[in-house]
């Protein structure tokens, strides 16, 4: 154990050190990291509790939602879980850089292991840290539980995360194993697929809409029994569940010695079993993965064909960037299964505007409808900003260690920047206009909000794009472990921040003007001259503000980029 | 050819070079030395254009870098230390980028020319594979490849020699050479002091960001007073200010 030591040991050196040295601009980009954060988790807390005591006012039912989501909410943790440890497993198992070393060094598989796998414990759930945290003390602000329950919450959450830790890491493990060599990478692509299979069986399995709409069902005994059957004994969730809900409500709390050993058991002999499999196979895997590079391409006909006709209207050296973009893009398998999993994001999120029980809300109205398409376009927009997070922000940094290439080329990089712009506008423009279409239809608003709305979409993707270009270059950073964590990162949280605030302001301007046109439509009285002037003021600030998010950030970045050094 | 005058970069404080002055002449190879860390590669990679100077001045083919970045650009070729591309090309792919990069026409002429350097590197087998299943010293045998495509008039190479096998550096030697008589003008920071006594017309020892001296390998022996070769030479020359520069540099 005293390897283990040793080898985790570089983490919290290189964490202290960059605690310590980090003076001035980096020590602020920590506050105000931390800042947000907290405000983050504030308003975690503010909602949930509101939403538990709301549920607590309602007779009878109250009580049964407020456990139902807890158990919810534990089993949405838990798959979460289940799918950051493989992702992260996978990194910190096979494809990290200093594994090599470690490798080489002589300490025994079952430490490397364990050390390895405590990385991706930690960098996999400190999410649910900052996500579940508020959620749970909303729970005990509304129940007031005894001690107990914080010490419950504590262990059963422990014992949980090392469960999906544990099954994590192991079909990781196997699927590494099993998959032969050269196909180690594609193995990201196959967990893409099988996240969005089990998205779908979580949904399918939650089934959240009926809790919204108590008439599906046809008595309120139907749906009280709804509301209590257990999911699954077999389920982990369901033993943390009944054990946190009982120390939450039952005074003193319920003797739950069962399921509580149940649970440790388990998380338990996952370690034993998984340290098992380890020393049957991770060396055998780790060796695999070092052979993943890949010599050959295939497919590269009609990629050619593809790439020579986007290509083409960008002339000579933008369209020589461009080809490569494609090429890598295309040949980087991390990089489409990513796509592939926002593509069930959209479609996920489209598919709850088809289930809304519009026709069920009391106050069938043009109006709600009209407001709800504002909404929409706010939900849009976000979308999009946190698809252009992950893909366009990262564009610049996405050259890596190879940008020398670019900066030592003849080519101005004011071109190449809005080449980078102009290549990501258009496969925007349209999934922006998709996605409000086809929402804005299944709200069925009118004709001039779907007008409106597709005209304001697009100008407010020039800002986005524009806003994720600028900034990814003001961040620029060539030499991650990662390109994934680049968004995720100071630059791009500060980004999706940037562009959430241009998007409500643009959506709020915009909704002015609107309101008083259809108040007046509906009132059957003329519009003021005082009124006209507001609706033009407001969309020439509108105006003012697209031009502004156009082009600052552009000109923010490319400064940035001119003075890179390293 | 090139000029550097009062070139400084400066660190967070850091003074990495401090107010070199160098003059090259057209047609020659300049050899740069120096002990690790002492400023060769922050020269080289602004007068690459890949970090702006904090002062001072870089001229090649009598245009300034600051003032005509494409343009000079355009006339110069570079090698950097280590190889970074992009993985996901193909050798042939990588260097239709650079053709695209340099605006060279794509004339058969231009095909020719690549599977000609192709050839020359002793690339041509591996044209189509991904760069990232290359070896060190293939991916840096590609790099000098895409360097010479555009013919530049002035190369400038960072320790070109690191990671090739023996042939592949007599080559690379050779194909320096070829290149100088031609008129191309070569600047080059190298460890091996036998190619710079064998290839160099002048050569510089720079340490701690400063010249300590200059000249062709003959008058830097004399200067350092030792016969024998070049590393007595070096060693020499660099000895001064070994102990605590650290110290001397953060006075600045
Ligand atoms: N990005 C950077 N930020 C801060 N300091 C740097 C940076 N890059 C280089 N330095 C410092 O500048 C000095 C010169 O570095 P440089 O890389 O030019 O040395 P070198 O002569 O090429 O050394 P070597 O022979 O090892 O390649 C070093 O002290 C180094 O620590
Ligand atoms: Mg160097």
């Amino acid at each position: 154990m005293k390897n283990f030591y040793l080898l985790i040991k570089p983490r919290f050196f290189a964490f202290r050190n960059q605690l310590i040295s980090s003076k001035g601009g980096k020590r602020k980009r920590i506050f105000i990291l931390g800042g947000l954060g907290f405000a983050f988790c504030c308003g975690m807390f503010v909602v949930s509790s509101r939403v538990l005591m709301h549920f607590q006012s309602v007779e009878v039912i109250g009580d049964l939602v407020a456990r139902y989501l807890l158990s919810m909410i534990l089993l949405t943790f838990f798959s979460l879980l289940i799918f950051s440890h493989i992702i992260t497993a996978v990194s910190n198992l096979y494809l990290s850089k200093d594994l090599e070393f470690c490798h080489s060094t002589p300490v025994s598989v079952e430490e490397l292991f364990l050390s390895r796998s405590f990385f991706t414990l930690m960098d996999s759930s400190w999410m649910l840290l900052i996500f579940g945290l508020p959620v749970f003390m909303a729970y005990a602000y509304v129940y007031r539980p005894g001690a107990g329950f914080y010490f419950t919450l504590l262990h059963m959450n422990l014992a949980m995360i090392i469960i999906a830790a544990g099954a994590g890491i192991l079909i990781t493990m196997l699927l590494v194993y099993v998959f032969p060599a050269q196909r180690t990478k594609d193995i990201i692509m196959f967990i893409a697929i099988l996240m969005i299979v089990a998205l779908y069986f979580l949904f399918r399995f939650l089934r959240p809409e009926r809790l919204a709409n108590p008439d599906s069902f046809f008595s309120i005994m139907e749906y009280l029994s709804a509301l209590k059957a257990p999911q699954s004994p077999y389920l982990p969730t369901q033993w943390i569940t009944e054990t946190l809900w009982d120390s939450l409500t039952v005074p003193g709390g319920k003797n739950h010695m069962f399921a509580v050993t149940l649970t440790w058991v388990t998380a338990l002999s996952m370690v034993v079993i998984n340290v098992w499999v380890a020393q049957a196979v991770y060396i055998a895997g780790f060796s695999k993965s070092q052979e993943a590079k890949k010599r050959h391409t295939v497919g590269t006909k009609i990629l050619d064909v593809f790439v020579r006709c986007i290509k083409k209207p960008f002339g000579e050296d933008l369209g020589a960037i461009i080809a490569k973009d494609l090429r890598t893009f295309f040949r980087d398998n991390t990089q489409w299964s990513q796509l592939i999993l926002l593509g069930a994001l959209v479609v996920v999120y489209v598919y709850n505007f088809s289930v809304l029980p519009l026709d069920k809300s009391p106050i069938k109205l043009d109006f709600l409808q009209n407001e709800l398409a504002f909404l929409n376009m706010g939900l849009a927009g976000f979308v999009l900003s946190a698809i252009s997070a992950r893909f366009i922000f990262t564009a610049v940094s996405a050259e890596g260690e190879a940008y020398w290439v670019i900066s030592s080329s003849p080519m101005r990089l004011r071109q190449y920047l809005w080449g980078k712009y102009v290549y990501f506008l258009f496969p925007m423009v349209f999934l922006a206009e998709v996605l409000v279409i086809v929402t804005n239809y299944l709200l069925d608003v009118t004709c001039f909000m779907m007008f409106l709305s597709s005209i304001a979409m697009f100008f407010m993707v020039l800002g986005i794009v524009a806003l994720g270009i600028g900034f990814g270059a003001l961040y620029a950073n060539f030499k991650y472990e990662n390109i994934a964590q680049l968004s995720v990162g100071f630059g791009g949280v500060l980004y999706m921040i940037v562009s959430s605030i241009f998007i409500a302001i643009v959506i709020v301007l915009e909704a002015g003007p609107v309101y008083i046109l259809f108040t007046s439509d509906a009132s059957g009285t003329t519009v003021t001259a005082f009124q006209w002037l507001l609706i033009i003021a407001s969309f020439l600030m509108v105006v003012l503000i697209n031009i502004l998010a156009i082009f600052k950030p552009m000109k923010m970045g490319l400064k940035a980029l001119r003075e890179y050094e390293g | 050819m090139i000029k550097l005058i009062d070139l400084t970069k400066v660190y967070k404080g850091f003074c990495a070079v401090d107010e070199i002055n160098i003059d090259v002449k057209a047609g020659a190879i300049f050899g740069f030395l120096g002990p690790n860390g002492a400023g060769k590669t922050t020269t080289i990679k602004m007068m690459a254009g890949i970090i702006k100077p904090t002062s001072g001045q870089i001229i090649i083919n009598g245009m300034n870098l600051a003032e005509k970045p494409s343009a000079v650009k355009q006339y110069v070729g570079f090698i950097p230390d280590r190889p970074f591309l992009y993985e996901k090309l193909t050798g042939f792919e990588f260097l239709l980028l650079i053709a695209g990069l340099y605006r060279l026409d794509h004339t058969p002429l231009f095909d020719h020319r690549i599977s000609e350097l192709l050839e020359l590197f002793d690339l041509s087998h591996w044209k189509d594979e991904l760069i990232e299943s290359y070896s060190h010293g293939m991916k840096q045998r590609l790099v000098m490849c895409a360097s010479l495509l555009h013919r530049p008039g002035v190369l400038i190479v960072d320790e070109p020699m690191v990671g090739l096998d023996p042939r592949a550096a007599r080559l690379v030697k050779g194909i320096f050479k070829e290149q100088a008589s031609n008129g191309t003008t070569i600047f080059m920071s190298t460890h091996s002091l036998e190619v710079a006594q064998e290839i160099c017309d002048e050569i510089a020892i720079i340490q701690t960001g400063q010249i300590v001296a200059k000249g062709t390998s003959e008058a830097l022996r004399r200067m350092a007073g030792v016969d024998g070769d070049l590393e007595h030479t070096f060693l020499k020359l660099t000895e001064g200010k070994r102990l605590g520069h650290e110290k001397f540099l953060s006075a600045h």
